[in-house]
């Protein structure tokens, strides 16, 4: 977890893993990488996220949910 | 950044172009000279040969001492720590080669004259026909034909014109393989037995492009490279590695002062009327910098807990004009996240906030949590760094 955004990622949405190199690239800060064939969020870069809802858009169904810690809010 | 004609060189030699046989020296010590040599100060600045930077030498004790005397020699504000000593060429004729941007047209741009070792601009103002110039594609590069077309219509064919066509050829690689904005070969020598041989050359890297050269970065962090007329402070050495850290944005370019408010303030005019208004309420800051282009949270992160690093330091003042093309909410993060790693408190510690401009909004809710005080764009530049030099007393 960052200090102002947490990424969050619920493995149990992500049931067809064949696009996930896809899922993970849409990312223009690095936030996600692919560890054991599913994807995973490195933590150190959380902080760089740029809000852009790519990946919330790639992966499927609503697998990634980005929280702004600074406003306990989910967007 | 600019290489060192030797460094240039050494390039040029992986590309298979053909230099003068020599070395750079620092010492004399059990030198073994075979004259007669060319001795050249490495200092990355143009004008050497009118300027002492560059001597001939026919005896060994000859070269020796004016290697001795080049080390000692200011020249152009540089002082070289590397002489490099070549081998003297026989040449019957000098050609000028250089791959550049241009940055109209966005493309590289190959540059050909069939005069060399001349100001090339000069030259294409009072010879045209001796200068051609052709844009290129970075996708297909500069294949030896293409380079051809354009030397042939110099006038030069034959032999000649393969071998040039080649060397051409290999300098658009050597440009676009280390991100260059100039690879300059100038004069490129025929000597009288018939080899084609690059004098000299002239390189310059992008900055931005540095972190994909590693060997490069290598290069620019020697600090000591140089006894310029001022060199790089440990504090700006710092910043700057902090500004190579990624590609994104400017977060690095710092001058240290020996004051006790840190700044951190926008790149360009603005900066430099924050920097002023500073002083002129009676502020003394710790450090001049630029920052912009939306650079990443963890560069800005790292620049404030270097500038929170300097003992005196205890507060920030951070001055933008509005920001179009930085997000205020990214800076507002690395800035807050610099102070609480740095262990201190983000509302004690910032003595102004003032960046409006894209995604306010969010960063006004970041700076709002961790109790830092904001200015809007309804406040100045001017009345910012009062109010910063007001709050930096405490
Ligand atoms: S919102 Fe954009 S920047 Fe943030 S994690 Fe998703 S893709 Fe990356």
């Amino acid at each position: 977890m960052g200090e102002f955004i947490e990424v969050k990622i619920d493995l149990s949405e992500c049931t067809d893993m064949s696009d996930v190199d896809k899922w993970v690239q849409v990312c223009p800060v690095n936030i996600f990488k692919v560890e054991d064939n599913q994807p995973a969020v490195i933590e150190e870069n959380e902080d760089e996220c740029t809000l852009c809802m790519l990946c919330v858009e790639a992966f499927p169904h609503d697998a990634v949910t980005i929280h702004k810690l600074y406003e306990n809010g989910m967007i | 950044m600019r290489l060192l004609e030797c460094e240039s060189k050494e390039i040029l030699s992986k590309y298979q172009i053909a230099t003068p046989s020599g070395r750079a020296v620092s010492f004399i010590n059990n030198l073994d000279i075979k004259p007669p040599v060319m001795l050249k100060a490495q200092i990355p600045i143009g004008g050497r040969g009118k300027s002492g930077g560059i001597f001939e030498a026919s005896t060994s004790d000859g070269a020796k001492a004016k290697i001795e005397q080049l080390l000692a020699t200011w020249v152009r504000g540089y002082k070289a720590t590397k002489i490099l000593v070549e081998e003297k060429l026989d040449i019957d004729q000098e050609f000028f080669m250089a791959i550049t941007d241009d940055t109209v047209a966005k493309s590289p741009l190959a540059i050909f004259s069939s005069e060399g070792g001349v100001d090339i601009e000069a030259l294409a103002e009072r010879q045209p026909q001796k200068v051609r110039k052709e844009l290129f594609s970075m996708r297909s590069k500069l294949p030896q034909y293409r380079a051809r077309e354009i030397i042939s219509e110099t006038g030069i064919s034959g032999r000649l014109l393969l071998g040039l066509g080649n060397i051409l050829s290999r300098l658009a690689d050597v440009f676009l393989d280390y991100d260059a904005t100039l690879a300059e070969i100038n004069p490129l020598a025929l000597t009288r037995d018939g080899r084609l041989i690059a004098l000299d050359c002239h390189m310059e890297i992008d900055d931005d492009a540095l972190f994909r050269h590693k060997e490069l970065i290598e290069l620019a962090k020697e600090g000591n490279r140089f006894e310029s007329e001022r060199s790089l402070t440990e504090f700006e050495r710092k910043a700057a590695e902090i500004d190579q850290i990624d590609h994104r944005g400017v977060a690095g370019r710092v001058i240290e002062f020996d004051g006790n408010l840190g700044l951190i303030i926008g790149g360009g005019g603005a900066s430099l009327t924050a920097f002023d208004a500073v002083q002129s309420h009676g502020g003394k800051p710790a450090n001049y910098c630029e920052i912009g282009g939306n650079p990443s949270v963890l560069k800005v992160k790292e620049l404030t807990r270097l500038i929170l690093s300097k003992p005196n330091v205890q507060k920030i003042a951070v001055i933008m004009n509005v920001v179009s093309n930085t997000r205020v909410d990214l800076v507002a993060r690395g800035i807050v996240k610099g102070i609480l790693e740095a262990g201190k408190d983000p509302a004690k510690t910032v003595a102004a906030f003032r960046i409006p401009g894209a995604w306010e909004e969010e960063g006004f809710k970041i700076l709002s949590k961790y109790g830092v005080q904001y200015l809007d764009r309804t406040v100045s530049i001017d009345d910012t760094a009062r109010i910063a030099v007001d709050n930096s007393g405490d």
